[in-house]
Parts: C-alpha cells; structure tokens; sequence
C-alpha cells in the first residue's frame, strides 16, 4: 500500500515536472460517437427541455447570437429557416440555444428571442435560454453558429459547421456543402454520417468572463 | 452600392502610382505597399498587406482557430504575372473565456511575393481584393480594394527608406524554417506529441513555448499546451483535434517561444514539419508520467492517504499511540475537553499546511508561473531530488538518525494540556515530523507547485487533513484506540521496508536525470550518493571534539560538497552531453570565422582592421536566428568580405572564462553579444541583440572608405 503510493508520489513529482497535469480550465466537447451530454435548459416560452426526454427523436442543436455576421449570414438567406423548416417536417427536434451570457453581444430574454423567432420567420422547436452557456460548454461549442446532431440513441452523431465554406457572404451558400442538411439525411437514412465532425466557423461563443 | 462606386470611378480614372492603397475601416486601416518603387520584368517583388488594427481587437492567421477567419487577399494581376500564398507573421494566441484564437493585434503586414511576366512593360497594375475579420468580443468581417500601379523600368527600383523599414520589420515577424528537425508520435489516448529535436537548449532560458498548427483537424487549439525541454529537444505533448481522419504524415505549424537573453526576451517563431514517427515511444522521457494524469479528485484522495501514511512514520506514530493509550484511560468530563483537544490539533496541523500552500503560492507568483515548471527540467533539480530520496532511503534502512532531539520536543508539547496547547501541538507536529515526512512533502510541494492555486491549496489541505485524520478520530472515538496495533518492532521493518521504494524513487530520477543529460548523469549521480554515503558514515563514527573527529568532519563536508559539485558540472554538461549526441544546433559552426582569444582582437583593433565579433552559444536560439537571418546571408558574408571584416567567434557554451571576463567588463550577463570595431575605434560598437541583414549592412556602409579598400 504504502509503497504504492510512494511510486505515485514520484510519478507526481515527475508529472509535475512535464506540466502534463490535465488544465481542469476548459473540457473540450464530446467525440462523435459517444453520448451526447444531457441537458435540462427552459426555453423561450417558459417550457422545460431535457435532452433525456428526447430519447427516440433526432435532435439538432444550434448555438446562436443574433449579432453574429455569420449567424445573420444563415438568417438572412434564409439557409436557417429552411433547414429549420425541413427537420421538423422529418419529425427532428431543433433546438437553437441562445447561450451568450449576459451582457454580451446574443444575449436575449425570453422575449428577445420570441420576437426574433418572428422577425427571421425562423422555425426551431424551441429556443433555450442558456445564459450561463452551460449547453454551450458541456458541448464544447467555440463559435456561433455551431452545430451538432443527436441520434434517436442519445449518441452524438455530428459536430461542427453548418456548411462547408467558412465566409461571411452569403453569396456562398448554394456553393457550399450543407453539411448539418447531409448528415441530417444520412442519420434518418439509418445510415452512418460520413463528414461527422467539419469546422465550425463564426463569431467566438460569448462566454461568461469569469470563466476562464 | 458606394463601394460599386467607388471601384467603377477607380476603374475609370487612371490612378496614378499608390493611389488606393489604403483602407480605412471602422477597426482596421489597410494599406497595400510594395517594396520597390519601380519592378524589372520577370524579376519577383514582395507586397505586403499592412493591416493597423484597433487597439484591443485582432484579425486573424491562417488557421484562426477555434473561431474566427483568416484575411483572405483575391488578386487581379496582368497576363502572364504571379501571386504566391499569404507569408503570414507569427500568431498570437489569445485567449476569450476559454476559446483560443490565432491572429495578430496592433499591426500586422501580410506578405505576398509578385512575379511580374518577363515581358512586362510601361507600368504594371496590381489589384487586390481583401476581406478580414476582426474581433475584440464582438467579430466584424471588413473587406477592401486595393490597388497599386508600379512603372517597368530595365533595372527596377527599391521603395523609399521607411517603406523598406516596413518591409524589414515585417519580415523579421515571419518564422524562420526551423533549424532543427521534428517528428511526432501518438500516444496511447491516440493524441499527438511533437519533439522538435533542437537539443542542447537550456531549459532555463526558454518560455512560453507554443505550437500553432497549421491547420485545423489534427490539433485542437482549446487545449493548454505544455512544453519541456531536454535532452531530446523541445516536447509538446499536444491534444487531437476534431478531425475525424488519420493523423496526417506532416504535422505542420509555427513554433514559437521566447528566448531569455541578457538584454531582455526576444520571441522567436519557426516552421515546423513534423513526420509522423511510427517507432515514437511515448514512454521514452519524462512524459513516462504523462499517461500518469491524475484528475483533482484522485490528486485529493492520494494527498490524504499519504496523510494518513504519515501516522506510520516513526517519528510521527509513537506520540499518536501513546496520545491514543491516554485518551483511552480518560472518562467523563474529560472526554469533552478530548474532542476540544482533537479539533484543536486538527486545525493546527491545518493551518500549518494552510500556510505552506501560502508559501508555495508567493514562490510562485513571485518566480512566474511557466518560468517556474521548467525548473524541474534542470538536471540539477532531478540530482537533488534523487540524492534527497537515496538519503531519506538510507535513514529509513537505519543506516542513520536525524536527530533525535525533535522527537524529544514533540513529546513534551503533546504532554501539554490546553486547547492552545493542542493547536500548537499540530503545528509543531507538522514541522517536528518533517524528518519522516520531508520525501512525501516534496513529492506533493512539487505537484503542488505545478498547479493553479486553488488546487495548491486543496492537495496540501488534503495531506493535512491526512495527517490529523487518525488523531482527530481517536479524540472522537476512543474506543478506535483498540483497532490500533501496538508500538513494537513492526514499526521498524516497516520503516525499513520503506527504504525500498525511496531508492526505486531515487533510481527512477536518476533515469529522468539520463533523459536530460545523457549517460554521463548515471556516473555523477552515483559517484554523488557514494560521495553522501560515506560522508554519513564519518559522521557516525564517533563524537566529541577530538581532533580525529574534527578531521573526519571536514572530510564528510568535503565528500558532501564534491557530491554537490557534480551539480554544477551536470549543469554545463547537459549541454556537451547534448552535442556529443550530433544534430544541427549542437555546435557552434565557426565556417569562415576564426576563433575569438582577447589577443587576437586587440591585434586585430590595433592592426586597424575592421573587426566584428560574435559571441554565441550552441543553446542560444536568438544567436542561431541572428546567424541565419543576417551573418550568414550572401549579401552580409560578400560584405564583411569587401570591408575586409576580420570575423571572430567567441564560443560561450560552457561558459568560456575568457569571454565571461569580457561579458563582465561590458557589463554584459550573457550571449547574444555582437561586437563591432571600426577602423581605429578606441571602443567597439555593441549591437543590438536581435539583428537583421539591413542592419548589418548599413553599419558596414557606414565605415570608412579607406577600410573598404
């Protein structure tokens, strides 16, 4: 026993000397593959949402932030809605989460986010208030928008952009491949997602300061 | 709209040279330079995309990120005529609550190397379209049009001197192709390690080690990169990014680090390519430990079982079993007074530990935090540590006794009644213990020193509580003290049977000892602890104040302080040991210089020749960039040579007395040091330490005609 812990001690010692100790700062989000992260988040219209009570249906996130230029890039092309519009009618469940904390840029109360629910026309299945980016950090989210999917098994299934062409303008949507609609079709084709995990672009998620 | 407008009245109006080169946007002011002001046809010409962004805000590098764009330059040029890809400066990486991004804040000049065709006449018209991103916490992508027109001549011209001065500063900012080698292998997480094998570094001058990759998918940026440096060179143990393919066979990206020099840090940033390395061995070094990682929780849990182990100890468990016999007699009334005792030793032996994190703490903000991780990089550190195991292992084995003094006073105070008294006594507890405990003390300040502060706080309290633990228990319950084994000769073997795993420990840092300095550091270490041994065993001998003893006293210190001077030795042998295993960086390259003696330098002064002396080191990066950049190029090696420059090196490696008596005189702490006597100076010129080819050139201009014979 004794010696055991000596032996770990050195070892310690000797991890202490790389600086390999892991940094507790910030997790990095979930492999594709794994389970996704549960969640309990209440939405805009005061509804309480639990990714376990999902079970069965194909979930989509979407992190969001209005004042993003790449978030009004999806918005004002309508690229968002359309594909909002879409999951629903394939019976998937789309949440987009408002996680700027407050008092940064994207941060909305519940009825922000109505209002711009109607001024976009936009179609989600709820948008969950996430103020203290807690969605957003058990995900791992960097950017606005950032994408994921989860299968009717709760695993993750997809991670990263909406499409394939990391630009402002939306002059460069019908080009680009429209990964979160792709992989959207293989997992309701019960087939495997072959671009599972692409590079989300956009503007830095807005977390609270005091994390670090 | 106003934009369309702006370029149809740019188009129709023929613009003359530099018109509408520059930008200004709300958060950058872009301005599109070359530096020439007239181009030779097919001859190639660099632009550069200057960007002055606003104060706080930054646009981004090729790979952004974890979020962000990089600026993104479309050229229009004339038929027949080539843009290369964006030569990007070095990044910064800056950190937003968590999300790492790569990019540039104040200014930054993006450049881009032009191939006119070989038939270009009358005047050439570049065109660029440039969109960015910039951010603070909000992003904004901007964008503009730029356009430059530059006249054809048959010799071409170079631009006016502060456009020059431009180009040079931004030209200094890009990374240099890495001297050194690298590979990578994966560990068995499956998450990359790079070794850039730049070896013969010193630990202690280097910080701030960081590698940006290239692009996005292998690494992930999120993650705290922490490098060390040894014998093998430079190693990052990296995370995997997001990219769900194979790691590729190149990992590229820009290394940068700074460099500790006598004048202050300089950053340096080189390219790297990485071959991925089939036969890596994770294993291999000191990042043995790395698969070792322990979460906070387990950290806690180690910290108090090793608390508890302390109970064990020798010194620590007679006066637990004799308190716990006492407790047990004790009835009634007294029983309260018990548990008050208890507490009190508990928060005693706490705020002992309490204060020892507050210590830890002040070492460590006062030394820097990264600075200070690479201390136990220092081969001299591990021969400590593995002298201070083997002699802690020897005490245990009974060869000797710390005195036995302290037992003596931690006895009497536990005799002591009162809950003052008890306090006291966890305090002292936790200093009169320290012969027995120092191993497990060291081992956990180390990881302590190695973390944030409040996981310093948590571990040591965890090793507090640890200790109190059992007392605190038998206060409470005296009924515990049945469970107790009895005092006997068990404590002793088990004290003895701790030996064992000290001299693993004390073997296993003499290996890290290995890894750092090569197989010299075995011989050291051993010939050390034989050194310790018998100095040990003089001072057993006997006592009193005979002349025999006396002499058998300074032959132990003298034993003692050999042992020590091996330290010194590992510390300038690591770097010999380093070169003696080959590599590019390991030796100072005196090609087409002669070696520096003070002798010759004052021959060569009072000869009235010019002379330009350069003092650097095998482990001195900046020395190694400055010789790349600027004394090594064609253009200052034909210089020197017109000038009839007479060069001399000075090789400071092992710290050549000769030249520390000059550095001294100079009023100089160390290499780089670049030295230059003009033609009948009385004092040589002290350059800068971060040179450029321009620099050299002008000072070399500037000399007299009749020394340019």
């Amino acid at each position: 026993m004794s010696n055991l812990v000596i032996a770990r001690r050195s070892l310690l010692l000797g991890s202490a000397a790389v600086g390999v100790l892991p940094a507790v700062a910030f997790a990095d989000g979930p492999d594709v593959g794994k389970p996704a992260p549960p969640f309990t988040a209440v939405d805009s219209n005061g509804k309480t949402w639990s990714l376990a009570d999902l079970k069965g249906k194909v979930v989509v996130i979407e992190t969001t932030n209005d004042g993003c230029p790449y978030v009004r890039k999806h918005y004002n092309a309508k690229n968002m809605q359309d594909q909002q519009r879409e999951a629903a009618a394939k019976g998937v469940v789309w949440l987009t989460s408002a996680s700027s904390a407050k008092g940064e840029q994207g941060y909305v109360t519940a009825q922000q986010a109505n209002d711009l629910t109607r001024s976009w026309n936009a179609a989600p299945a709820a948008v969950l208030l996430d103020p203290q980016s807690k969605i957003a950090r058990a995900y791992g989210a960097t950017v606005t928008p950032h994408m994921y999917i989860i299968d009717a098994n709760g695993v993750l299934v997809y991670k990263g952009g909406i499409d394939s062409i990391p630009s402002s303008s939306t002059s460069d949507i019908p080009k680009a491949k429209q990964y979160v609609r792709v992989a959207l079709g293989e997992v309701l084709a019960g087939k495997p997602v072959t671009d599972s995990s692409t590079r989300a672009y956009g503007c830095t998620l807005k977390y609270p300061r005091t994390s670090s | 709209m106003k934009r369309l407008f702006a370029l149809l009245l740019a188009l129709l109006t023929a613009a003359p040279a530099f018109a509408q080169s520059v930008v200004q946007t709300e958060n950058v002011r872009a301005e599109l330079l070359a530096d020439a002001s007239a181009i030779k046809p097919g001859e190639p010409f660099w632009v550069g995309l200057r960007q002055t962004i606003r104060p706080k805000w930054h646009t981004y590098w090729k790979n952004p990120g974890d979020s962000g764009l990089p600026t993104e330059i479309t050229w229009k040029l004339p038929e027949g005529a080539k843009a290369d890809p964006i030569v990007w400066p070095r990044p910064h990486l800056f950190d937003l609550s968590g999300v790492i991004n790569y990019g540039f804040k104040d200014e930054a000049t993006l450049l881009v190397r032009i191939t006119p065709p070989a038939n270009a006449s009358g005047s050439f018209k570049l065109a660029a379209e440039a969109n960015w991103l910039v951010c603070e916490d909000v992003c904004i992508p901007e964008d503009g049009k730029f356009e430059l027109t530059l006249p054809v001549t048959a010799t071409g011209a170079p631009a006016p001197p502060a456009t020059r001065a431009i180009f040079d500063k931004a030209r200094q900012q890009v990374p240099m192709q890495s001297p050194w080698p690298a590979r990578y292998g994966v560990v068995k997480s499956g998450d990359p390690t790079l070794i850039v094998e730049a070896k013969g570094l010193k630990a202690d001058t280097i910080r701030d080690v960081y590698f940006f990759p290239a692009d996005w998918g292998p690494v992930a940026s999120m993650a705290k990169q922490t490098a060390s440096i040894g014998a093998e060179g430079i190693r990052i143990p990296l995370k995997r990014g997001d990219a769900k393919a194979n790691l590729p066979a190149d990992l590229s990206g820009t290394l940068v680090l700074s460099e500790k020099t006598a004048d202050g840090e300089v950053r340096q940033a080189f390219d790297v390519t990485a071959k991925l390395d089939p036969n890596f061995v994770p294993t291999s070094s000191l990042a043995a430990a790395g698969g070792e990682q322990l979460s906070l929780v387990e950290a806690l849990l180690f910290a108090l079982l090793g608390g508890l182990i302390l109970n064990l100890m020798p010194c620590v468990f007679p006066v637990l079993a004799m308190k716990a016999a006492a407790f047990a007699r004790l009835a009634g009334h007294e029983r309260s007074a018990m548990r008050r005792d208890g507490v009190a030793y508990t928060l005693g032996v706490l705020v002992s530990f309490a204060a020892m994190a507050a210590i830890v703490i002040a070492i460590r903000t006062s030394v820097g935090d990264v600075s200070w991780g690479f201390q136990f990089q220092s081969p001299v550190f591990s021969l400590l540590i593995a002298y201070l195991f083997f002699v802690v292992g020897l005490n245990l084995s009974g060869v000797f006794e710390f005195s036995s003094r302290f037992a003596g006073v931690g006895q009497g105070l536990v005799a002591r009644g009162g809950t003052a008294g008890a306090f006291f006594t966890g305090v002292l507890a936790v200093i009169v213990a320290t012969p027995c405990t120092a191993p497990f003390m060291a081992a956990a300040l180390g990881f302590a020193l190695s973390q944030p502060a409040p996981q310093t706080v948590a571990v040591l309290l965890a090793l507090g509580l640890g200790l109190a633990l059992p007392y605190l228990a038998l206060s409470l319950t005296p009924a515990l003290q049945r469970l107790m084994p009895r005092p006997g000769p068990w404590m002793d073997r088990l004290r003895q049977f701790l030996a064992f795993p000290m001299y693993a420990s004390a073997v296993w840092m003499i290996w890290v000892l290995t890894q750092q300095t090569g197989d010299d550091g075995v011989i050291y270490a051993l010939g050390g602890m034989i050194l310790i041994a018998f100095a040990i065993w003089l001072l057993k001998l006997g006592s009193g104040a005979s002349a025999a003893t006396w002499l058998r006293r300074g032959l132990a210190a003298v034993a003692v302080l050999l042992a020590f001077a091996a330290a010194l030795k590992l510390e300038d042998g690591s770097a010999t040991a380093a070169s003696a295993s080959g590599g590019p960086a390991a030796g100072v390259n005196f090609d087409g210089w002669e070696r520096f003696s003070r002798a010759r330098m004052n021959e060569a002064v009072a000869a009235g020749k010019p002379v330009f002396v350069d003092f650097t080191a095998a482990w001195c990066i900046t020395c190694l960039v400055n010789e790349r950049v600027a004394l090594e190029t064609q253009a200052v090696r034909n210089g020197f040579e017109q000038a009839g420059v007479v060069k001399l090196k000075g090789d400071w490696t092992n710290r050549d007395p000769e030249i520390t008596s000059l550095l001294k005189e100079l009023g100089r702490a160390g290499v780089p040091l670049y030295l230059f006597w003009a033609p009948g100076a009385a004092q040589p010129k002290i350059l800068p330490q971060v040179l450029t080819e321009s620099l050299i050139l002008s000072e070399l201009a500037a000399l007299p005609p009749a020394a340019k014979r």
